[in-house]
């Protein structure tokens, strides 16, 4: 009799025990983080500033001085920590961002840009979560290509949804939220 | 109280004023009353003079200044001389580094004390200064595309104030390509890596 309740105390604390760990489990699934890769062409032909940039718009202006730029591809993917996403851009390069981590609210990713199969450049970042970085240098039809990498832990939104940032801090600058 | 054969082991210690009190005075006791110790100790006071007539005692007479003056000459150990060297050429300035000895102990004080405080102040460049410090080392052999690019109304040391304001912080880069640069978009401190391409039409 003793040995059965023994028995019976010892599977309870099992049961117990892979429940809390199925639960632990369940309680954390990957978190899905977006991707977001604007293609865009800066070029000195005096064409204006494409409109569907939104206010990234006012990023470009600053980082650089071409006289008109237009908006040429943008894509979005989905992915998980560990998970690599390849982008194809425009011209040919190969765009690969692998998020590694998320690491005190900021994702620590991996990205590599490929012309055919040989890495022209590869880097490891931290990105504020709606933060952006610039990739850009490739000459593409008349002009340059300038690569806008975006990564966000949240629901997307587009940048001409976001109020303009008030002044330059380590908060998230509208023109930076991704889809 | 004591027999002659034992007062006249101490009479030359008495002679000489050798003894304790109180044999002393056993003995002042004893020869009042004794002709015989009393001949003996008159001997001994006797043949003490006489001895000190044929050996007079030499004359101290500036021997202390002797002694004095060759102890000074002397050789002298080395680090004795080193020491006396430095306090006699240096002497003036004695005070001056004792300040600055305090000087020094204060600001090695101050540093270890604003230790965290400077990390911090250097980690704040750090996060962000990657950019600037390739773009501050590649500045010499940007070519001139990527000079056009730079955003020109930024000076330098703006550019390392908004590295603290990015919004990323790059680990590492590594690239074949020369003429990489790096630099953030100074209103919303957007990163900005500079990938050129090596076949590129002269501009």
């Amino acid at each position: 009799m003793t040995v059965c309740f023994r028995s019976l105390t010892l599977l309870s604390a099992a049961i117990l025990a892979m429940g809390a760990c199925g639960r632990a489990y369940a309680g954390n699934p990957p978190r899905p983080i977006l991707i977001r890769v604007d293609s865009v062409l800066a070029a000195e032909s005096n064409e204006g500033i494409d409109p569907r940039l939104g206010q990234m718009r006012s990023m470009l202006q600053g980082a650089f001085s071409y006289t008109s730029y237009r908006l040429v591809n943008e894509q979005d993917q989905k992915t998980e920590c560990g998970k690599m996403l390849s982008f194809t851009l425009p011209g040919g390069r190969i765009l690969h961002v692998q998020p590694r981590a998320i690491d005190d609210g900021m994702i620590v990713m991996t990205i590599v840009l490929f012309e055919g199969a040989r890495p022209m450049m590869t880097t490891d970042l931290k990105l504020m979560d709606h933060g952006n970085i610039i990739v850009g240098g490739a000459h593409y039809q008349q002009g340059i290509l300038i690569i806008s990498i975006g990564a966000s832990t949240g629901s997307p939104i587009r940048p001409s949804e976001q109020p303009a940032p008030q002044q330059p801090s380590l908060a998230v600058p509208a023109s930076a939220i991704t889809r | 109280m004591s027999g002659c054969n034992e007062i006249g082991l101490m009479l030359g210690a008495f002679e000489d004023g050798e003894l304790e009190p109180h044999e002393m005075q056993e003995v002042a006791f004893h020869l009042a009353r004794c002709q015989a110790c009393t001949a003996e100790i008159s001997g001994i006071a006797t043949i003490g003079r006489e001895l000190r007539a044929i050996a007079p005692a030499p004359s101290l007479a500036g021997f202390a200044a002797k002694v004095k003056t060759r102890i000074d000459n002397l050789p002298a150990p080395l680090t004795a001389r080193i020491s006396r060297s430095i306090s006699r050429r240096f002497g003036a300035i004695g005070s001056g580094l004792a300040w600055g000895g305090a000087i020094a102990a204060v600001a090695a004080m101050a540093t270890l004390l604003m230790t965290p405080y400077a990390e911090r102040f250097t980690n704040q460049y750090n996060n962000a200064a990657p950019t600037v410090a390739m773009l501050a080392h590649d500045a010499a052999r940007v070519p001139d595309e990527i000079a056009k690019v730079l955003p020109e109304a930024i000076p330098a040391d703006d550019r390392a104030t908004l590295a603290g304001d990015s919004q990323a912080v790059i680990l590492r880069l590594e690239s074949e390509i020369p003429s990489v640069a790096v630099w953030n978009e100074p209103r919303t401190g957007t990163p900005v890596i500079w990938v050129p391409d090596q076949q590129q039409p002269q501009l």
